[in-house]
């Protein structure tokens, strides 16, 4: 067997190839019935038009927001559970990873019901008095920040998990019992550590929520246009094939370049630590 | 939790987060009034029985299974291979190989829809459930490669190379020793892929016809048309298929098993 490795390996590589790499790289440079040099005149006008900027702007912000909120909300759970003695500490891991296989149009639906006009947020807040109508929630970027956030807390739930349970326990006992308060033993010694998983964490969730389609699309409507809202109009309702590439090529870039910049700080911190 | 009162707060912010809008549309399922509202009005199953009679959905959750099988075993018979390949045999740059076939995890799914639905589709002519089974294996291949290596890592090669010093030929090697070692991996793969199949959005939404249409999609068409309890009925339906593939995935291997493969 290990002496034809290549014949188990080519009608994957044949596959990947002709299935997804050379069709990428065509769609990407030279979509049909257009030039590479439309894709690229394209791509340069996207970075000077207002309503084009708009939208990368708010795409990246809201990247960087739900990035920073899943950080922060996903590794006090981790945390938590890795070290928890509770014999439901299993329940509670099954329960924040489950989310993971449910679809992601049930799981944005929710949103509809809470935030809708006739939702319970709003009804919540006529019924305390707090306002006389129910506020505009959906279709608003803090709608599609919560669908993401929801989203993408699981992947890192899972990712903080698997990096604080490689921390041994063991030094944070040795840290208190040197007289570390709590919050120093979580900042000096757990954080430090786990690092490269709270990384990977980020780097999945900014490059799921920077391309997710079905949040934007139902909780932002056509008012609150992300990148792949806007990509997916260029093909389907407009057909601007260069339009619609230039704008992937803008979403890939945006992926490979944060994907990048995590992996060269984590060899950074490699090389020091 | 105890004595730890910043983190817990932020760890139930969190869970209630993530599950609270699932229990929303579960409790408007149940409403016995036309309206998608908040609280709903008396309890009764009908938007069930409107949901399982109505012919989009039940076709379309047809077509999601079938599609979510078939790309399966797919990517399993192509995926599977390579890892071998890559784990066992001595390749030159395995770790470029590897990468290929982990970057359909990086590359975002509109792209590779829209590329299949211009080459595939418009280049070839080929019927969207053609684009559908390619796009969909690749977004698979990942899965198979990564979730199945992971467990073949962890066997040592030695037992195969004891299995053929004693004997056995590579084929029987293969069977009796080998896919044994694999089979974890592969059963953890499989399940990944088959809910990644069936919940995909954007490359069933890009690369779907009229005669070929999944059930998440024809969800989202309908939502945008009638806002109604039957689509809440629908995902609640799910929400109980998803609730039994955990509890097999509990069972069997476990979460944390299944799932620590992505990560690595």
């Amino acid at each position: 067997m290990s002496r034809k490795p290549a014949l188990l390996l080519i009608p994957g590589l044949v596959f990947i190839l002709f299935g997804f790499a050379i069709p990428s790289a065509i769609m990407l440079l030279a979509p049909p019935s257009t030039d590479t040099a439309d894709v690229f005149a394209r791509f340069g006008a996207m970075l000077t038009d207002p309503y084009d900027l708009a939208i990368i702007w708010r795409t990246v912000r809201i990247g960087v927001i739900v990035t920073v909120a899943c950080v922060v909300l996903g590794f006090p759970i981790a945390y938590l559970l890795a070290r928890s003695t509770s014999r439901f500490a299993g329940m509670w891991l099954a329960l924040a990873i489950f989310p993971l296989l449910l679809s992601n149009v049930v799981r944005t639906f929710g949103w509809l019901v809470i935030l809708g006009s006739q939702g319970a947020f709003g009804q919540l807040l006529v019924v305390l008095g707090i306002t006389d109508q129910p506020p505009q929630l959906l279709y608003t970027e803090l709608a599609i920040v919560l669908g993401l956030i929801q989203l993408f807390l699981p992947l890192a739930v899972i990712s903080c998990y698997s990096a604080v349970a490689q921390v041994d326990a063991g030094l944070d006992h040795a840290a208190r019992g040197l007289g570390a308060t709590k919050s120093q033993t979580l900042w000096k010694i757990v954080i430090p550590l786990s690092r490269p998983g709270i990384l990977i964490a980020g780097t999945l969730v900014f490059a799921g929520a920077t391309t997710a389609y079905t949040t934007p699309y139902l909780l932002g409507g056509s008012s609150q246009r992300m990148l792949s809202t806007q990509l997916f109009s260029y093909a389907s309702v407009s057909v601007d094939w260069a339009a619609a590439s230039a704008t992937a090529l803008m979403m890939t870039l945006l992926v490979f370049m944060v994907s990048g910049l995590s992996s060269l700080i984590s060899r950074k911190a490699g090389v020091t630590s | 939790m105890k004595g730890r009162p910043i983190l817990g707060t932020l760890a139930v912010l969190g869970y209630i987060i993530m599950i609270v809008p699932i229990l929303f549309v579960v409790s408007t399922a149940f409403t016995a009034g036309d309206a998608l509202t908040f609280p709903p009005q008396g309890v009764s199953l009908r938007w069930f029985g409107e949901a399982l009679a109505y012919q989009p959905f039940v076709g379309a959750l047809l077509s999601s299974l079938q599609l979510a099988v078939v790309s399966t075993a797919l990517a399993l018979l192509l995926g599977v291979p390579v890892t071998l390949a890559i784990q066992r045999g001595k390749i030159p740059g395995k770790s470029l190989v590897e990468g290929l076939f982990l970057s359909p995890l990086v590359v975002p799914e509109l792209v590779v829809g829209l590329a299949l639905y211009q080459q595939i589709m418009i280049g070839l002519h080929q019927t969207s459930f053609v684009a559908l089974l390619v796009g969909h294996t690749v977004l698979l291949l990942p899965y198979a490669v990564r979730v199945t290596g992971a467990s073949l890592a962890l066997a040592d090669p030695a037992v195969e190379e004891a299995a053929r010093g004693l004997g056995a030929t590579p084929l029987r090697t293969f069977f009796s020793v080998t896919l044994p070692l694999l089979r974890p991996g592969i059963f953890s793969a499989g399940l990944l892929s088959f809910v990644t199949s069936f919940n995909n959005v954007p490359l069933s939404l890009l690369l779907q016809s009229r005669q070929f249409r999944t059930l998440p999609v024809t969800m989202l068409d309908y939502v945008q048309q009638s806002y109604d309890p039957m689509i809440a009925a629908m995902s609640t339906l799910i929400l109980a298929g998803t609730v039994v593939i955990a509890i097999v995935a509990e069972k069997t291997l476990g979460f944390a098993k299944i799932f620590g493969g992505i990560n690595k």
